[in-house]
């Protein structure tokens, strides 16, 4: 099963057409390295990038104009500010009290979620940064690089085994492998099955089951995918609920809530505390902050 | 740890960095604090400010290792004009023409780090003759700049 038809079908009985889909690029202000947004602004202003703000997010602005590229300006590359999506630039923000905390990146490659980790814990605590291969590792060794980022270790491991590191977690990041989605990617359709789909949600589920391992009593895990499928969305949510110590948290952020019904099936009721992102300003997106629950 | 300190030293700087707090990888340096060290294990791939990496006998610095020689107030810099920021970055040499200020020592053969006019260090170089606006020609050769972070994400991609 697979195709534009039948993937447009399951997004229509889940409750949404495509209609205006135009991706603006985004950036954020690494306020680590650039303290002053507003210069900051000023200053890419003088080089000809224009930025606008983006409502929902503290540091990100769209760039609505652009004489060169955002990513080969000085600014850029002395680290002051990380070409990310809008709708990627949620995932971190989801967290409470990062500061001098011990946390996981889990699947972090190429980094710009770890460099807003490091941003937010202003350098302090622990971020351990795992990806499985090494030419993604280059990637994100340059982006910590780039970025000043001081407070991170990166092993070359699969997020399925990070109980070998023994460390036990207060955040863990899941930004998973997952199958993507066709507003990023113009070969999706093509390239996609719902038998992918279904490997996908399986290696997911695998590493938030050993992801919820390694997290401390009380300790935050903030789920994310660029997925519009269910079954690596709601459905893996509500697999967690239903088989690991994790209840879904309230969040408020841009996106609607998640759905609590899948092609019939029901789901528990607190996965709509979840945020569902369909393609339009942004990529598709989707995010669930998780909290480990007291032994029963 | 020599290294480092015979890098700075390039400078005229002095670097003093704690060796417990210097952890090696293969050819490549990194600095951590004390809560980080814990972390660290043999297979790690990258911890904390990574400082450079030694290559045929010969240390190549990371930007952040510059920015700390930079924060030392007495190390050699020049500050560029703006105009010559951006071909500085692309791996070109700086002329006497471009530089608006020098700062500690000019002495052909030295190292110098080039800054731009908000102070971010941008690289460093070589002096091939007393960097001035008065002396025409090339006055500072490019060794190593900021654009290497592109050419890098070229070559990964």
């Amino acid at each position: 099963m697979s195709g534009k038809e039948f993937f447009l079908h399951r997004y229509e009985k889940l409750g949404w057409k495509p209609s205006d889909i135009k991706l603006k690029q985004a950036i954020r202000i690494n306020p680590t390295n650039a303290p002053n947004l507003e210069e900051t602004v000023e200053r890419l202003q003088s080089r000809g990038i224009k930025l606008e703000k983006i409502s929902f997010l503290e540091k990100g602005y769209w760039v609505s104009k652009a004489k060169l590229s955002a990513g080969a300006t000085t600014e850029y590359l002395l680290g002051m500010y990380s070409i990310q999506e809008a709708a990627a630039q949620i995932p971190v923000s989801l967290f409470t009290d990062l500061e001098g905390k011990v946390v996981l990146d889990a699947c972090a490659a190429p980094g710009g979620k770890t460099v807003q980790l490091a941003d937010l814990m202003h350098n302090s605590g622990v971020i351990i940064a795992l990806d499985v291969e090494k030419s993604k590792l280059i990637a994100l060794a340059n982006h910590l690089e780039r970025c000043h980022v001081k407070n991170t270790v990166v092993y070359q491991m699969d997020a399925r085994h990070v109980a070998e590191l023994g460390i036990k977690f207060g955040r863990i990041l899941l930004d998973v492998p997952c199958s993507g989605n066709f507003a990023a990617d113009s070969s999706w359709f093509a390239r996609r099955s719902l038998k992918d789909i279904e490997a996908n949600a399986a290696l997911q589920r695998e590493i938030l089951a050993k992801a919820a391992v390694s997290l401390r009593d009380d300790g935050e895990i903030v789920y994310a995918t660029c997925s519009l499928e269910p079954e690596e969305n709601e459905m893996n949510v509500d697999w967690a609920v239903r088989n690991l110590r994790l209840q879904v948290e309230e969040i408020e952020c841009y996106g609607e809530k998640g759905l609590t019904e899948i092609f019939g099936q029901k789901l528990h009721r607190s996965v709509e505390n979840c945020r569902r992102i369909w393609p339009g300003q942004t990529q598709g997106f989707f995010v669930c902050k998780f909290r480990k629950r007291d032994e029963p | 740890m020599k290294t480092i300190a015979d890098f700075a030293r390039q400078f005229d700087a002095k670097l003093m960095l704690r060796r417990d707090l210097v952890v090696k990888k293969n050819n490549r340096y990194f600095l951590v604090d004390e809560k980080l060290k814990p972390f660290v294990s043999n297979n790690f791939y990258f911890a904390g400010t990574y400082l450079g990496k030694v290559k045929k006998n010969k240390f190549f610095p990371s930007f952040e290792l510059l920015r700390m020689i930079a924060e030392k107030g007495k190390a050699n810099k020049i500050t560029i004009n703006d105009r010559t920021e951006w071909l500085f970055i692309c791996g070109r040499d700086v002329f006497g023409k471009s530089i608006v200020k020098v700062e500690g020592s000019a002495k052909k053969g030295a190292h110098t780090l080039v800054m731009n006019r908000y102070s971010d260090c941008l690289g460093f170089g070589k002096i091939l003759r007393e960097p001035s606006r008065e002396v025409a020609g090339v006055a500072v050769k490019n060794v190593s700049d900021i654009g290497d972070f592109l050419r890098r994400e070229r070559k990964n991609s």
